[in-house]
């Protein structure tokens, strides 16, 4: 029942949401904002939160207020779909979300045919995002292969190493992030030693380890989650390898630190920018902390893609989804994680991804650009 | 590279063995595949982890890494042997005298209830048993290399094992046990208390799991609610590898099983490692259907 008067409403909303608009400009946020990783959802409804207050203290975009809604996904693709729905439904001009790629995909899709109306996602990773070819998805985040070869350009580059040797954990993530690694390894004129999955879930990889150890890596680099990287950092360990572990931003997390213990340090691990040395971030750091606590990897972006979207619908001078989707693939946006500009596809034209080591137990940036 | 994954293997294998005695076991006496038996595995890890955390909190200053070990395995047996006596008395006594269908699903439940209790009580991220040891290398010859806790892992399911059989062959209640897998209303007649042998069976297969869990813990560093789902599937392989219901073919099922999984990641390929260990029981069950060491249970089934 639900479903069928939801349907008759996008159906008499359909291409009419810019005349619905009335009074309030309303933007969604989305994300798994409660559950297990309900830290997420709640960074980034913070983050668009905090933008929608500080345009509307300037007063507002277009003369009017901004309203922010949330919408909790539960990192469930169903339920970011019936999120979507909803936002279609109560007439939203943009959705900042969501937060994992199995959530943010289909959800573009239920918005675009609802009338293209714009979606920024600030963290879903995966390519098939913007692959599709879409006029209204965005993202402010970097792509899996931008990843992968920020990876390889460090090894190619940085370090004067041969033998390299590449796991990953089947997932569409963790495989993909191995790929696009290895792809620029070769171009660069490497070829892994192995190149290997493993299961997640999986406790025990002394086998998979000890025969590396018998084409004796330098360089393990692993596509996947931060329990996997945990174990193999610290079972290599054990078994006498000396290496330097690789990995994504899967891995960038204090599980990671406490499951391969002292084993961690030296470990490289590719991430966006640490957010307290971007100068434009600074005061949005400030009022986001005095608001809500300590930032999360995702609040600054969250904030940045709705404050993109208010300034598209500002230069629109309308709230038509298509005039603000052109504004947002041809202009230039002063943010608060520095200048965005959107390609073709409508992702960010540089890649945002440096290399971050384990120092002291702790994580930090290596430099500036990888 | 043959040592080294021997060496692996028998780790995992001597943990395996460990929790297949308590599916074999509890076969053996009632003929119930107890699938919340890897639960209990997984109850013993955390038992462990609660109990050194509580311990260097509690006592200033720390306690020693061996009496914390030691401290560990004792709560974790403990509480393993109380969860596994309330289960056998909450959950599958009351339907001793149902159809066979009902105990199992009832086992089913158990399982469910305890991974969900556990994740709701101790929340769904992974919890890291504390780096106890600094320096945990045994003997490194180069391309071997053994760890303490490996060393530890393989003697400890040694001795567990060999303690067992003499409990069983030996002692008082072992024959009442015996006696009690061969005939129940035969037993009863001879002046054996059935319903208490078998409890005490139920926590003797407890405490073995709960032992496996610390172990576990300790080598991987990384415990979390949903580990005893595949620990128990590959435990009860072992076991019907090896024939269920018979102790020492559980012991030997499970070193078999984590020398398969270990050859067949280091030798063939990791990404099929399961598939491999998996294939080799389907031809032995082909061949030999009662397992290796497997009597033919026809009349009690």
């Amino acid at each position: 029942m639900i479903r069928i008067a939801g349907m008759m409403l996008m159906m008499i909303m359909f291409g009419s949401v810019p005349a619905w608009g009335g009074e309030t400009i309303l933007i969604g946020a989305a994300g798994p904002i409660t559950g297990d990783q309900g830290k997420m959802g709640t960074d980034i409804a913070n983050g668009v939160k905090l933008a929608a207050e500080d345009w509307n203290a300037r007063g507002g975009v277009l003369g009017r207020k901004i309203e922010v809604v949330e919408g909790d996904d539960q990192h469930d693709p169903k339920q970011a779909v019936s999120v979507a729905n909803k936002f279609v439904n109560l007439g939203v001009v943009g959705s900042i979300g969501h937060f994992n790629s199995s959530c943010s995909i289909p959800a573009s899709q239920i918005l675009f045919d609802a009338g293209e109306i714009t979606q920024i996602t600030p963290a879903s990773t995966n390519p098939q995002f913007t692959d599709r070819g879409l006029s209204s998805t965005f993202r402010v985040c970097g792509r899996d292969e931008q990843q992968g070869g920020a990876a390889a350009q460090h090894v190619l580059k940085k370090m004067s190493v041969r033998r390299v040797a590449v796991l990953h954990d089947k997932t569409t993530y963790g495989q993909g992030l191995a790929d696009e690694f290895v792809k620029s390894l070769k171009a660069g004129g490497i070829e892994p030693v192995y190149y290997g999955g493993i299961v997640q879930g999986d406790k025990d990889f002394n086998a998979v380890l000890t025969m590396l150890k018998q084409k004796d890596p330098q360089v393990l680099f692993f596509g996947g989650i931060y329990p996997e990287a945990g174990l193999l950092t610290r079972q290599a360990r054990e078994q006498g390898m000396n290496l330097t572990f690789i990995s994504g931003d899967g891995t960038i997390d204090p599980e990671y630190l406490k499951i391969a213990g002292p084993a961690a340090e030296g470990a490289l691990l590719t991430f966006t920018r640490d957010q307290r040395k971007i100068p434009e971030a600074q005061a949005v750091i400030t009022r986001y902390e005095a608001k809500y606590g300590p930032f999360g990897a995702y609040s600054i972006y969250a904030y940045s893609a709705a404050d993109i979207l208010l300034q598209a619908i500002q230069r629109a001078g309308s709230t038509d989804s298509k005039k603000i989707n052109a504004e947002l693939h041809k202009g230039e946006f002063k943010t608060s994680i520095g200048t965005v500009r959107f390609d073709a596809r409508g992702d960010i034209s540089e890649s945002p991804f440096v290399i971050w080591r384990v120092d002291g137990g702790k994580f930090v940036q290596l430099e500036e650009t990888p | 590279m043959f040592f080294q994954q021997l060496v692996n293997g028998l780790t995992i294998g001597g943990v395996y063995a460990l929790i297949a005695l308590g599916y074999t076991m509890v076969y053996g006496i009632i003929e119930l595949i107890n699938f919340a038996h890897g639960e209990i595995y997984m109850i013993g890890a955390y038992a462990g982890i609660i109990a050194i955390a509580a311990a260097q909190t509690l006592i200033a200053g720390g306690i020693p890494p061996i009496a914390a070990v030691a401290l560990a395995l004792l709560a974790a047996m403990l509480v393993c042997a109380a969860y596994g006596f309330t289960m056998e008395k909450l959950a599958y006594r009351p339907l001793r005298h149902a159809p066979r269908l009902s105990p199992l699903i009832s086992a089913l439940g158990v399982s469910i209830f305890l991974q969900n209790f556990i994740m709701i009580a101790q929340g769904t991220r992974d919890k890291v048993f504390p780096h106890l040891f600094e320096n945990t290398v045994a003997f490194d010859l180069g391309s071997v290399r053994v760890s303490l806790i490996q060393i530890a892992i393989i003697v400890g399911c040694f001795m567990m094992m060999a303690l067992l059989h003499l409990v069983i062959q030996h002692t008082k209640i072992g024959t009442a046990m015996r006696a009690t897998a061969q005939d129940k209303t035969a037993a009863a007649l001879c002046g054996i208390h059935v319903d208490h042998v078998i409890s005490v069976t139920f926590m003797i297969g407890s405490l073995l799991a709960g032992a496996a869990g610390v172990m576990i813990a300790m080598y991987y560093g990384l415990v979390n609610y949903s580990i005893g789902y595949l620990a128990g599937i590959k435990a009860f392989t072992a076991a019907v590898l090896g024939g269920i219901g018979n102790i020492p073919g559980a012991m030997i099922g499970g070193m078999i099983l984590g020398l398969l999984e270990s050859f067949g990641a280091g030798y063939i390929s990791p990404e099929y490692k399961d598939v491999i260990a998996f294939s080799i029981l389907i031809l032995v069950l082909l061949i030999k259907p009662s397992g290796l060491l497997g009597e033919n249970l026809a009349e009690k089934a």
